[in-house]
């Protein structure tokens, strides 16, 4: 399939706008620091399971930086890294055969895992956290990582329909 | 060949961003490719995050209907009391200021420890759970400077860390850490015991949602119950602003000196309107 790449790169800004300025009134005040899914991030894996690996690199590395320079707290670069990587392996293990949305959820999950594992690694590397990995996963890796999977569930259709071109076919009834 | 090149242009990228990494850590000052997308970006946010903010608050006001009867019959008490204090009050300021410049007050002690404070809109939150930074609708141009602190009115939040034209980043109290090269602490006393009490603010536990408070003295007089406020020394956060309350104190990890919990007094969630703290400017400083 091929991307529309102006419409993509819109909605991965309108997208970053949300996950910043909508999603934290959205979470409830117990579960903030918990639940931050990034919206990019599952905009990353959709583009890797429909336009190939080196778009979902581009956005991934394009996106992630933009995120890290907008919300510099210590340091830049661990989420362009980080969403850089996931989104070329996300390519590279969904580009063959169909993408289903089975296989779509599959590689948020674990793309959404290694995302959250590379920047605490990093930030751990760096001595910018004392947390250990086991409370890390289940204060905030876990749960943003079950809501990114009901995000992408909840994108999957639209991003289909509105940024991809189907090949060859004119309606929209392409198999799930 | 291939996957050599492919090997060699990911080892070239793991060097890059390392060394990205290691050069942006510590770092006060921002680049004009930074200040740009912080300043386009973030005035676009501002717009989204303020509305949706209010609309938030809007049901979370609804619930709180019944309070609100109450609360608007002490408040119709109160302002009838208002009333009658500001006339007093207004003969008394005119007074006041008439004493005042006829004692010639020097400059320098009419500004000590009169802080302005900026009112800033908060237009975003950070989601890096490791780094929770707030982005604020104020910056260079409204004066905003890197290390100003930052309040609330229950307490106080953070420092500016960056600055961009129209933006700025806060990072929360909630965010230091010993270890961290930044190495910010907030020296603090006791409210009441302002010249009897000290201790300092290092860290901060998530798990209890407490700030760590050490290098307290055997003998001093601080309690539990007790109101933390910064007590100006070492020169980063400005004196007399609230931080939380004492919750327990014990022995330190050394034996030497003890340690407390103080319970923030600002809620970090879902923040909206800030301060910022602005210290006139002393001359000879």
């Amino acid at each position: 399939m091929k991307i529309k790449m102006n419409r993509a790169v819109m909605a991965g800004i309108v997208l970053l706008l949300l996950e910043n300025g909508v999603v934290p009134w959205l979470v409830p005040v117990e579960w903030s620091g918990r639940l931050v899914p990034h919206l990019t991030f599952v905009l990353t894996v959709l583009v890797a399971s429909f336009a190939g690996r080196h778009r979902a690199f581009l956005f991934g590395l394009g996106f992630g930086l933009i995120g890290d320079i907008l919300y510099y707290g210590n340091l830049i670069g661990p989420y362009a890294f980080g969403m850089g990587l996931v989104g070329y392996a996300a390519g590279l293990m969904l580009e063959r055969g169909i993408p289903t949305l089975a296989s779509v959820l599959g590689a948020t999950a674990a793309g959404s895992l290694a995302l959250s594992t590379i920047v605490y690694m990093i930030y751990r590397l760096f001595r910018l956290t004392n947390w250990s990995y086991g409370y890390a996963f289940y204060w905030y890796m876990a749960p943003s990582l079950l809501l990114e999977i009901l995000i992408a569930l909840a994108l999957y259709l639209p991003a289909r329909r509105l940024l991809f071109k189907q090949p060859g076919s004119s309606g929209e009834e392409s198999p799930l | 060949m291939m996957r050599n090149k492919r090997l060699f242009i990911l080892m070239i990228g793991l060097i890059l961003f390392i060394a990205v990494m290691g050069f942006t850590l510590g770092r006060n000052r921002l680049t004009w490719p930074e200040k740009f997308i912080n300043d386009a970006l973030g005035t676009v946010q501002g717009a989204l995050y303020r509305p949706v903010g209010a609309v938030a608050g809007f049901f979370g006001d609804l619930g709180r209907l019944s309070d609100v009867y109450n609360e608007n019959k002490q408040l119709r008490q109160t302002v009838a009391r208002y009333a009658q204090d500001q006339l007093k009050y207004n003969f008394i300021e005119a007074e006041n200021e008439r004493l005042k410049t006829e004692l010639e007050f020097k400059e320098k002690q009419k500004q000590l420890y009169r802080y302005r404070f900026l009112i800033a809109q908060v237009i975003g939150n950070a989601t890096n759970p490791l780094d929770r930074t707030i982005k604020i609708d104020l910056g260079a141009r409204d004066g905003i400077q890197p290390r100003m602190a930052v309040t609330t009115t229950d307490g106080l939040v953070g420092l500016v860390s960056r600055v961009s034209e129209f933006t700025s980043t806060v990072e929360p109290i909630t965010q230091i850490n010993p270890e961290s090269p930044k190495g910010v602490q907030i020296a603090s006393t006791v409210f009441g015991k302002e010249s009897e009490s000290f201790g300092i603010i290092d860290s901060f536990d998530q798990q209890t949602g407490m700030l760590q408070m050490t290098k307290i003295d055997e003998n001093d007089k601080m309690a539990p119950g007790d109101k933390v406020i910064t007590s100006g020394l070492g020169n980063v956060f400005p004196r007399g602003l609230m931080i939380g309350t004492l919750m327990n104190r014990q022995v330190g990890d050394f034996g030497l000196t003890q340690k407390a919990n103080v319970k923030p007094a600002a809620d970090f969630d879902h923040l909206r309107e800030v301060f910022v703290v602005v210290v006139p400017e002393v001359a000879g400083q």
